[in-house]
């Protein structure tokens, strides 16, 4: 049974199981496959540098538009316009915190520094959003609907597990949490 | 954490925007039902570097009144601010201010 993210002098620690961090390095790869742009980077020098990707679209399926947002409403020109500016780093950066969080799970006591943590909490964000929105959690209730899924015991279908799994990413992700407000807290 | 993504220049017209009293563009974050409320608070204590109690106040705005106006500035870093949001995985966007959402 894995032990939760707590503050140490060491750092942040956590112990995970060898099935809890199996589990959590699949979730991370599937969302890493979500994130890996369609079309390689642009052949123009620059325009790789700067990120630029002018064939960029809104993604169709909506737990990839969760993880790369329009940044401005009502305004499909001006949004998409951002994107092809922005899109490319932003899944890079995504990628990046995942591959992270990946490497940080290499052995039973997991131990992460201040930056380490960031990044692990990023990654584990990325994955309850789009689990949310495989579970259809639009509000609240739905959220304390799925909460109640506790018991691994009776995880007979698709949804009851990938909603127990939700519930562990986010207990997981509580932890952690509170265990570097600690540390921001401290050095601010 | 911040993702700069455009070249960033001084030009003349960015100048005159920064001295003005009041500078309209505004970076909202919206509630969703997924990001813990310790997750938001970390993030607006950690990237924007607010008190506990300025971070708690916003991101209660957020979970209440399913959004808020969390900084203020020029267009170019009130961008950059959202695509960080983006990258901790909270929804922003940016807009001017004055402008209901």
């Amino acid at each position: 049974m894995a032990k939760a993210f707590t503050s140490t002098r060491k750092g942040i620690t956590a112990h995970l199981e060898t099935g809890e961090r199996d589990l959590l390095r699949k979730l991370f790869a599937d969302i890493i496959d979500m994130l890996e742009p369609e079309t390689p980077a642009h052949t123009d020098p620059l325009a790789a540098l700067i990120g630029l990707d002018m064939d960029v679209q809104a993604p169709r399926d909506p737990a990839l538009l969760r993880l790369l947002p329009n940044v401005v409403r009502d305004d499909d020109a001006a949004a998409l316009e951002f994107r092809q500016l922005t899109e490319r780093s932003l899944r890079e950066t995504k990628i990046g915190a995942l591959r992270a969080a990946s490497l940080a799970l290499e052995s039973e006591k997991v131990v992460l520094d201040a930056d380490a943590a960031r990044l692990f909490a990023m990654a584990l964000n990325d994955v309850r959003l789009v689990l949310a929105e495989r579970l259809e959690i639009r509000d609240e209730e739905d959220a304390d609907r799925i909460h109640q899924v506790q018991d691994w015991s009776k995880a007979e279908d698709v949804d009851s597990y990938l909603a127990l799994v939700y519930n562990f990413v986010s207990w997981l992700q509580e932890g952690l949490v509170q265990a570097m407000l600690s540390g921001v807290r401290a050095s601010n | 954490m911040s993702v700069s993504t455009a070249p960033e220049t001084a030009r003349g017209t960015e100048t005159m925007e920064l001295t003005a009293p009041d500078i309209p563009w505004v970076l909202i974050v919206w509630n969703d039902p997924v990001n813990l409320m310790s997750y938001v608070s970390y993030v607006f204590e950690s990237y924007f570097g607010y008190s506990p109690a300025k971070a708690a106040e916003l991101m209660l705005q957020v979970h209440t009144e399913g959004k808020s106006a969390v900084a203020h500035g020029s267009k170019e870093k009130m961008e950059a601010h959202a695509v960080a949001m983006h990258g901790f995985g909270l929804w922003a966007t940016v807009q001017k201010d004055g402008k209901s959402g």
